[in-house]
């Protein structure tokens, strides 16, 4: 495992110092590709030792960083972390070579090679951080490596904007974090997680409930829960599509790694209000989010807003099982914390292939809006093969993933029933409501998403002559269709690893053999049990035999084409289909009191006579509910602070060093009284 | 075992053969309430087999997708079927899937028409896949919490033991919580398979039709395949009604005396709610789309108060 | 006696009372108010005979007849007429949409068991599982008041939000006093004929009875 360990590190300082060294060239590319690739597999394999051997790794390095050291330790959270990472890691790192191809002479190479190389390098460690000092450090690496990332493209408009919103959200989550840190720790950084642990049992109940909404305001602003939301569909449809996968797949993870790490297994948990205040934020975030969706007609801002919803299902998973824990419910905690991290797996996979899809998608069409899309299929069949599977498993289709994730979900939601006071579990079924109705619509956005971009007829030039992706590209997006695949049939297999890896944290007991019988998932203390491995062969064995039997059965083969029935008239215009904004019209009309759509109809007459009509305009906007309730006062209210400050500041150099003076004199006295 | 695995497939035969029928009889039923002579009950067996013998006639836009998608949408109501109480208790399938798997099975299917319907990429396809997948998004929510509902009075989402528990303690199907969630799913039913207040299965005007709107481009064996699954799922969705809330009749034992009276009982609940679908369609007219989302939270809070009783009785 | 028979009524009428009082966020036309307004009554009636019969309180056979007789058979019929000397107006623009009404309307019944929650516990009543129904069927009434635009159809709110309350009264009390339900009857009676004034005052001075139109009163 050190060798894997050494290799995971190794490998990607050897990408970043090749891009850093080839820059536009060939074999420069090839190397940051290749570092980035080797290093997540390297990452993948440790995790996968890890969670398979259930086996833990301490390693400290004291020389490296001075004052603290680096310590490191693997144990079954951090390893199945180490696995997502490594996944995503790999089919973007291959993916990249191809897509990357397109920026020469456009874009730095280096700079992004390097960067990609960076970010996967702090993902990587992140997880692996066994001290405060260590985790923020390199959170703050990964915060800022994905900031320049999504900087690439710094020339198109909305990007710098993009940039400043993610990277002020992030340090006011870094901001909370320190703090946060600081009060677990007691104020000395370098105490290794092992102290923490020992020592929180010790700390009142107001700090612990501080401590914990500080977590949650930190982790939050990076997972993207509501309302700390709104920079993921900003920055992440500006950003390189595979740096977008990374962001959306893996960036945002690291927050709800860090909520369980510290809520779970810091904190030991706590009161039934951490995890309901985290259930009603998923639950929130996971509608909210879909209901945004919907309404994106950008591919990439779609898929960045389905981010939300997924981490609110995560969330819904985690919160459960918080629920479950304080009232002793153990199994029913592990089904629900089981849930969310399996939805964590999940949506890694699937978002990270829609993102690779809607790469490919820009890469070939060179836009992001749907309504210039349609007819994809045709020209790119395996793109749009891969970005079905990934919207079929991210609809929460069986047999594949999204569903088995959910479905866990479900159980531990019905298992509420079992909480001994009933005023919290009568609530339960509202958060049931919700996740379904968010399945349902994601369906629905899904439907839309790849229905308007891949069918149909091109409504564009540039959709009618796109091509396919290139090999890489293909490659990238393949590796994790299948993965996506094979996560939806073996759930029966995969839940008793999740189920090991989480022993022991916040006194969760060892729930491995406890949710499988066989290829059957079993849900203990939930409901129900299923088998998505067989009901996938079922369907398997039903498409094959249903056109075998029909055509024993002597039925009608014969195929012959011909126009699409217009009501007579004759010759399809593109501008005769549905388009994306008429899809989602009666949902729009549905869900108005959230929207408040505004419209406006202009219509130009023919001066002579109202009954001709020159041009219609039509323009309807949604009403952005948390940029106007909530960010501009906040802003507003930033902005009148620095008013005041500015009073200081008068621009004369004398000035500046008079105030120098004062505070170096009232700290000197203040530190004579006090000592 | 093998006995077993047998009854099965009669099960699977039996509901493809009884589906279309089932959408006859209401026909006819509906007509003759509304002083017509309708057409016979057997008329959709004519209409499968006609359209078996045509030849299909597919547009030039569509692309494979629109080939696989009856495939799919047939597939994943046989396997609904597979899963579900029809007319034994014993049912060896019922480990594979729960009811779950059955609402997001016919999910699948109804994922695939849509996308089929947006294919040809004509106004009337993307006119029925909009709205068939508003209504299936907002009927969501109620089904998840009927099936709340029934797993607390059962212990378990797995059909069998939803139906065993029901069986085992007769009390259970007259207690409001079973009430109040069979009425939410009833609503469910009329809009999950496109009956009236929602959809208007004998209409082709293009204002309102959902169903219809999306199928229209389909033709010969494919559309045969899609009619087919639509009967089917109707079927599905009266025996999920009839079986899981009124359980007796369901055979218990593999005698043939108790499988003759499974079927008996089967066709007898059918037709009782296929009769209570046809009187309540010729009473109601088509609601407004825009009003369905309110006929839908009604089932939702009818669901929501279901499950909260479940709890009250606990 | 026989409890589980009695609690099973009492949550049945319960619910129906519920149900009734829902469906008057469901329906926009007056008439359909009146007829909810109406059946809910009568399911209120037929509770409190069955109240009176399993707890054995005889007393109660008459407060069910005036019951009846005030909600069923006078008041309905009074709402009708006034309905059709009105106009028949409908509740088409309710401050807050239908749907929404609703699903607000099933999470204030949640709120009311989670409120009524302790009191169910300590409670021995065969008749406790109907309690945090009626405290939720009171909820539904307020709401109807609050949201709802048309005079008429917030006077039938008021005795919709009215009937929670006798509802909590006959199951948590079995039945007050009968000289008490006859003066809240009383009450009731009276209230509703102030509110006819007002109605038919609104209406002579606006030609509607969108209450809307009182802050026009301001100025």
């Amino acid at each position: 495992m050190e060798f894997l360990l050494q290799l995971m590190l190794g490998a990607y300082v050897v990408g970043a110092a090749g891009s850093l060294l080839g820059g536009d060239a060939r074999w420069g590319q090839g190397l940051a590709a290749l570092g980035a690739t080797l290093g997540a597999g390297a990452t993948l394999a440790l995790g996968a030792v890890a969670l398979l051997s259930s086996a833990t790794l301490t390693l400290t390095l004291p020389g490296v960083l001075p004052l603290v050291g680096v310590s490191l330790r693997v144990d079954g959270l951090s390893a199945f972390f180490l696995v997502v990472v490594g996944l995503v890691g790999m089919a973007a790192g291959i993916y990249g070579y191809g897509y990357a191809a397109a920026y020469v002479g456009r874009y730095s190479l280096r700079r992004l090679g390097l960067l990609l190389n960076l970010l996967l390098w702090s993902l990587s460690l992140l997880v692996l951080a066994d001290n405060a000092l260590i985790f923020l450090l390199v959170w703050e690496v990964m915060s800022l490596s994905a900031y320049l990332l999504v900087l690439t493209e710094s020339d198109q408009p909305g990007t710098v904007r993009a940039g400043n919103w993610y990277l002020s959200m992030t340090h006011a989550g870094f901001a909370a974090l320190l703090g946060m840190f600081l009060m677990l720790s007691g104020g000395d950084l370098s105490t290794s997680f092992q102290a923490m642990r020992e020592q929180t049992g010790g700390l009142s109940p107001l700090l612990r409930d501080i401590i914990f909404v500080l977590a949650l305001i930190g982790f939050g602003a990076k997972a993207g829960i509501v309302p700390l939301h709104i920079w993921l569909p900003m920055a992440h449809p500006v950003a390189p599509s595979h740096v977008s996968a990374l962001m959306s797949g893996l960036v945002i993870k690291t927050g709800v790694y860090g909520l369980v790490r510290v809520a779970l297994d810091l904190l030991g948990g706590g009161p039934v209000w951490w995890g309901g205040t985290i259930l009603a934020l998923g639950a929130i975030s996971a509608l909210l989010g879909v209901l945004y969706a919907l309404m994106e007609h950008d591919l990439k801002r779609l898929l960045a807003y389905h981010s939300v919803e997924n981490i609110g299902i995560i969330l819904i998973g985690v919160g459960a099982g918080l629920v479950f824990q304080r009232y002793g419910l153990m199994t029913l905690a592990a089904l629900g914390l089981i849930g969310g991290l399996y939805h964590t797996i999940n949506h890694a996979t699937f978002k990270g292939l829609l993102f690779l899809g809607a790469g490919s998608v820009l890469h070939a069409t060179h836009t992001r809006n749907m309504e210039d899309m349609g007819g994809l299929i045709k020209p790119m069949p395996w793109t749009a093969a891969f970005f079905l599977i990934g919207a079929a498993a991210i609809s929460a289709l069986p047999p594949l993933n999204g569903f088995a994730s959910e479905w866990l979900v479900f159980q531990s939601l019905l298992g509420s029933a079992q909480i001994p006071v009933p005023e919290i579990a009568v609530f339960m079924p509202v958060a049931v409501g919700m996740l379904a109705l968010t399945s349902g619509l994601a369906a629905a956005c899904f439907v839309k998403a790849f229905g308007i971009t891949f069918l149909a007829i091109p409504r564009s030039h540039e959709a009618a002559h796109a091509h396919e992706a290139p090999l890489s590209m293909r490659l990238g997006m393949g590796i994790l269709a299948v993965v996506c695949v094979a996560l939806g049939l073996a759930p029966a297999w995969v839940t008793p690893l999740l189920g090991r890896a989480l022993t022991g944290l916040g006194g969760l007991p060892d729930t491995q053999t406890a949710f499988t019988l066989g290829v059957f998932l079993h849900a203990p203390d939930g409901f129900g049990r299923m088998s998505p491995l067989l009901t996938g062969l079922g369907l398997l064995v039903l498409l094959v035999a249903i056109p075998l039997l029909m055509r024993l059965l002597r039925v009608n083969q014969r195929l012959r084409m011909g126009d699409s029935w217009g009501c007579g008239r004759i010759g399809q215009t593109p501008r005769m289909e549905y388009t994306a904004t008429a899809f989602a019209e009666p949902l729009r009309r549905v869900f108005a009191e959230l929207y408040r759509p505004s419209k406006e109809l202009t219509i130009d007459f023919h001066p002579e006579s109202r009954y001709f009509v020159q041009s219609i305009a039509y323009k309807s906007e949604i009403s952005p509910l948390f940029e106007r309730w909530f960010y501009e006062p906040l802003l507003a209210l930033i902005q009148r602070l620095a008013r005041l400050v500015r009073r200081l500041q008068a621009g004369s150099l004398h000035l500046y060093l008079a105030y120098v003076v004062v505070v170096l004199v009232i700290l000197l006295l203040s530190a004579r009284w006090y000592s | 075992m093998i006995i077993s695995y047998l009854l099965v497939l009669f099960k699977i035969l039996l509901a493809l053969l009884l589906a279309p029928g089932l959408v006859g009889y209401v026909r006819w039923l509906k007509a003759r309430l509304q002083n017509r002579r309708g057409a016979p009950p057997w008329l959709p067996y004519y209409e499968l087999s006609k359209l078996f013998g045509k030849e299909v006639v597919m547009s030039n836009n569509a692309s494979w997708l629109f080939r696989v998608a009856p495939y799919i949408v047939f597939a994943s109501a046989v396997a609904v079927t597979l899963l579900i109480p029809l007319i034994a208790t014993d049912m060896p399938f019922d480990r594979v899937g729960d009811l779950l798997l059955v609402v997001y099975l016919l999910l699948l299917g109804t994922f695939f028409l849509a996308l089929a319907g947006l294919d040809p990429g004509t106004a009337f396809g993307g006119m029925g896949a909009s709205r068939e997948m508003t209504v299936a998004a907002i009927a969501e929510p109620t089904i998840a919490l009927a099936i709340f509902g029934l797993a607390l009075g059962a212990g378990s989402t797995n059909l069998g033991r939803i139906v065993s528990a029901t069986l085992a303690e007769p009390g259970v199907a007259i207690s409001p919580g079973h009430l109040l969630a069979f009425v939410a799913l009833f609503i469910v039913t009329l809009a999950e398979t496109g009956r009236l207040p929602v959809d208007n299965p004998a209409t082709h005007l293009e204002l309102t039709m959902i169903h219809e709107a999306m199928v229209l481009e389909y033709s010969g064996r494919y559309l045969a395949l899609i009619e087919w699954a639509s009967w089917l799922k109707l079927l599905i969705f009266f025996a999920l009604l009839a079986n899981l809330f009124v359980p007796w009749g369901l055979a218990a034992s593999h005698s043939p005396a108790a499988l003759a009276l499974g079927v008996i009982a089967l066709v007898v609940k059918l037709a009782v709610l296929g009769a209570v679908v046809a009187i309540a369609e010729t009473r109601v007219a088509k609601l407004r789309l825009f009003r369905v989302p309110e006929l839908l939270s009604v089932s939702f809070v009818l669901a929501l108060l279901a499950v909260t009783s479940s709890f009250l009785l606990k | 006696m026989n409890d589980a028979l009695f609690a099973q009524l009492s949550t049945l009428g319960s619910s129906l009372a519920l149900l009734f009082g829902i469906t008057l966020l469901w329906r926009r036309s007056l008439s359909a108010y009146i007829s909810a307004f109406r059946w809910q009554s009568a399911a209120l009636s037929a509770l409190l005979v069955a109240i009176g019969y399993l707890g054995d309180d005889p007393e109660l056979y008459f407060v069910a007849i005036f019951f009846a007789a005030l909600k069923v058979i006078a008041l309905p019929y009074y709402l009708t007429r006034m309905e059709k000397q009105l106009g028949g107006e409908r509740e088409s623009q309710p401050y807050v949409n239908v749907a929404t009404s609703l699903i607000l309307s099933g999470l204030l019944v949640l709120l009311a068991y989670a409120v009524t929650r302790p009191l169910v516990i300590v409670s021995t009543l065969p008749t406790r599982g109907g309690l945090p129904l009626a405290v939720g069927l009171i909820f539904v009434g307020l709401f109807v008041v609050v949201t709802r635009k048309k005079a008429l159809t917030q006077i039938v709110g008021f005795l919709v939000l009215e009937n929670g309350i006798a509802l909590l009264a006959a199951l948590a009390t079995f039945g007050i006093p009968l000289i008490v339900e006859l003066g809240v009857f009383l009450d009731v009676l009276m209230g509703f004929l102030v509110m006819q004034v007002f109605v038919y005052h609104i209406h002579g001075t606006f030609e509607s009875i969108d209450v809307d139109q009182l802050s026009e009163l301001r100025y």
